[in-house]
C-alpha cells in the first residue's frame, strides 16, 4: 500500500481526537465562559462557529488549488484523490460558513441576505465548487477527470482575487457598506474561544481529508483489482 | 509550423467554415433577438428606466449568445474526428488556443457590433457620443469571455451534457467580466465622465491578460489529454 495512506492511517486519529478536544473546548468558553456581546447579546456566539468555518473554507480551497497544480505537474493519482476529497469537503465547510453567516445577518443587519463583497465571493466560491463536483462526475475516463478538475480548480483559484476584488469595487461604488465589522475590536475574552473553534475547524478539515482521500484511494484500488479478477475469469473462460 | 502561422491557419480554417455553413453567426443573431424580445416584453420601460436597465440588458443578452458560439467553437470539431487530428498534428497547442480565441473574439464581436443597433432601437435609446469608448468595453470584455470560454469550450466538449457544463462552468469565472462589461457601459451610456469607470476597463484588461496567459498555458494539458 502507498506509503502516505499508511502514514494517514496511523496519524489521522490524532488530527480527529485533537479536532474534538479543541472544538469542546471552543464551544465551552463560546457558549458559557465568554460574555455577552454590548451590541448584539447572545447573538455574537454564532460568530464562533462562522467565522472559523469561513476561515477554513478559505484554507481548504487553497489546499485544492495547490493540490491541482502539484497534480498536474507530478500527475501523482494519490494527489488527485486527495483533490476530489477536499472539493467537496470545502463546498461543506463554504456552505455551512453561508448559512451561518445567513443566520447571522438576519438578527444583526435585518436581512438574510445582502450583496457583501465576502458574502458574494462565497457564493460564487460554492458555485465553482458545485461545477467542479459535477465535472468530476460527467467524466468517465479517470485520467482526463484528474486533469480536466485540476484546470478548474486552478482557473477558479485565480479568478477568486478578482472576483473578490471586483465586487467590492461595484458595492462601494454603489453605496456604501451598510454594516462594516471593521470598527469593532475583538477583546481577550472573544479571542480564546474563536482560536480554538478556529484551530479545531482546522483539524477537522484535516481529519476530513485524510479519511476521505484514504476512502478514495481505497475504492480505486477495489475496483482495479476487481478489473483484474474479472480480466482473469473472463480470460480463463475464453480459453477454455 | 510555425506559431503564427499555425494561429492565422486555424481562424482561416473556422472563418471560412463559418462563410461556408453560416451556422454560427446565425444562431448567434436569432438566440440574441428572441432575448432582446423576451426582455422588452419582461419589463414594459420608459426611458429613464431603459438606461438604468439596458447595460445589464446588453450583457447578458451577450453573454448567452457568446455562450451559444463558443460551445460550438469545439463541437464542430467533432465531425469526422478532426479534434483528434487536431490532438495529433505536429503544431504548437498553445498557437491552436490563440487562434481559437481570436475566431470566437470575432463571432462574438461581430454578433456583438450586429446586435447594438437593435438595442439603441428598441428600447428608444439616445445615440451614444462615446462609440469609440463603448466599442473598446465591447472589445475587452468579449476577449475576456472569449480567453477563458475556448478554454472549457475545449474541456466541455470531450465530456457527457457538454451544453450544460459549458455555462454552468463559464459563467460563475465571468463575473468579473460581467460586472466590470455592465458598469463601463452603463457608464459610458449615462454619459458620465472616463474617471467614473476608467478603473472598469483597468479591470477588463487585467482580466485579459491573466486569463490569456493561464487558459493558454493549461489549454495544452487538456487537448493533450
Amino acid at each position: 500500500m502507498n506509503r502516505f495512506i499508511r502514514y494517514i492511517q496511523r496519524y489521522k486519529g490524532w488530527f480527529g481526537g485533537a479536532a474534538a478536544i479543541c472544538l469542546l473546548v471552543g464551544l465551552y468558553t463560546g457558549l458559557l465562559v465568554s460574555p455577552p456581546d454590548y451590541y448584539q447579546g447572545e447573538v455574537v456566539r454564532i460568530m464562533y462557529v462562522h467565522v472559523p468555518l469561513a476561515h477554513t473554507s478559505l484554507l481548504a480551497y487553497s489546499i485544492l488549488f495547490g493540490g491541482s497544480i502539484w497534480f498536474l505537474w507530478k500527475r501523482d493519482p494519490l494527489v488527485d484523490n486527495m483533490c476530489q476529497a477536499a472539493s467537496s469537503i470545502t463546498a461543506l465547510f463554504t456552505g455551512l460558513a453561508l448559512v451561518t453567516g445567513s443566520i447571522w445577518a438576519k438578527p444583526t443587519w435585518n436581512t438574510w441576505w445582502t450583496w457583501d463583497p465576502r458574502l458574494v465571493s462565497f457564493a460564487v466560491l460554492l458555485l465553482i465548487l458545485a461545477g467542479y463536483m459535477m465535472l468530476r462526475r460527467l467524466v468517465d475516463d479517470p485520467d482526463k477527470q484528474g486533469i480536466y478538475a485540476a484546470v478548474l480548480a486552478i482557473v477558479g483559484g485565480v479568478d477568486l482575487p478578482i472576483i473578490k476584488f471586483s465586487v467590492e469595487w461595484w458595492r462601494t461604488l454603489h453605496q456604501p457598506m451598510s454594516i462594516s465589522t471593521r470598527g469593532i475590536s475583538i477583546s481577550d475574552d472573544l479571542l480564546l474561544p474563536l482560536t480554538f473553534m478556529s484551530l479545531g475547524c482546522w483539524l477537522l478539515f484535516a481529519y476530513m481529508l485524510m479519511v476521505r482521500t484514504q476512502m478514495l484511494y481505497l475504492i480505486e484500488l477495489l475496483q482495479a483489482k476487481k478489473g483484474r479478477l474479472l480480466s482473469q475469469t473472463h480470460f480463463s473462460q475464453s480459453a477454455q | 509550423m510555425p506559431f503564427l502561422k499555425t494561429i492565422q491557419w486555424v481562424v482561416w480554417k473556422d472563418l471560412v467554415c463559418e462563410l461556408r455553413s453560416r451556422e454560427t453567426i446565425s444562431s448567434m443573431l436569432f438566440f440574441a433577438l428572441i432575448v432582446i424580445l423576451v426582455f422588452s416584453f419582461s419589463f414594459s420601460m420608459d426611458q429613464d428606466a431603459a438606461r438604468q436597465l439596458i447595460a445589464g440588458i446588453i450583457w447578458v443578452a451577450f453573454a448567452f449568445t457568446g455562450i451559444i458560439g463558443l460551445g460550438k467553437s469545439f463541437s464542430s470539431e467533432l465531425q469526422n474526428d478532426c479534434l483528434e487530428a487536431l490532438q495529433v498534428s505536429p503544431i504548437p497547442k498553445g498557437a491552436v488556443y490563440l487562434g481559437k480565441v481570436l475566431a470566437n473574439f470575432l463571432f462574438i464581436l461581430s454578433v456583438e457590433i450586429l446586435l447594438f443597433p437593435l438595442f439603441i432601437l428598441f428600447f428608444n435609446l439616445d445615440v451614444v457620443a462615446e462609440l469609440g469608448l463603448l466599442l473598446l468595453v465591447f472589445f475587452l470584455a468579449t476577449l475576456g469571455l472569449s480567453s477563458v470560454g475556448t478554454l472549457f469550450s475545449a474541456l466541455t466538449v470531450q465530456i457527457r451534457a457538454r451544453e450544460v457544463m459549458l455555462p454552468v462552468l463559464l459563467l460563475p469565472l465571468a463575473v468579473p467580466v460581467m460586472i466590470a462589461a455592465v458598469e463601463a457601459t452603463r457608464g459610458i451610456l449615462n454619459g458620465d465622465p472616463y474617471s467614473f469607470y476608467s478603473q472598469w476597463i483597468q479591470l477588463l484588461v487585467v482580466f485579459d491578460i491573466i486569463f490569456t496567459v493561464v487558459s493558454f498555458w493549461l489549454f495544452e494539458l487538456i487537448l493533450d489529454s
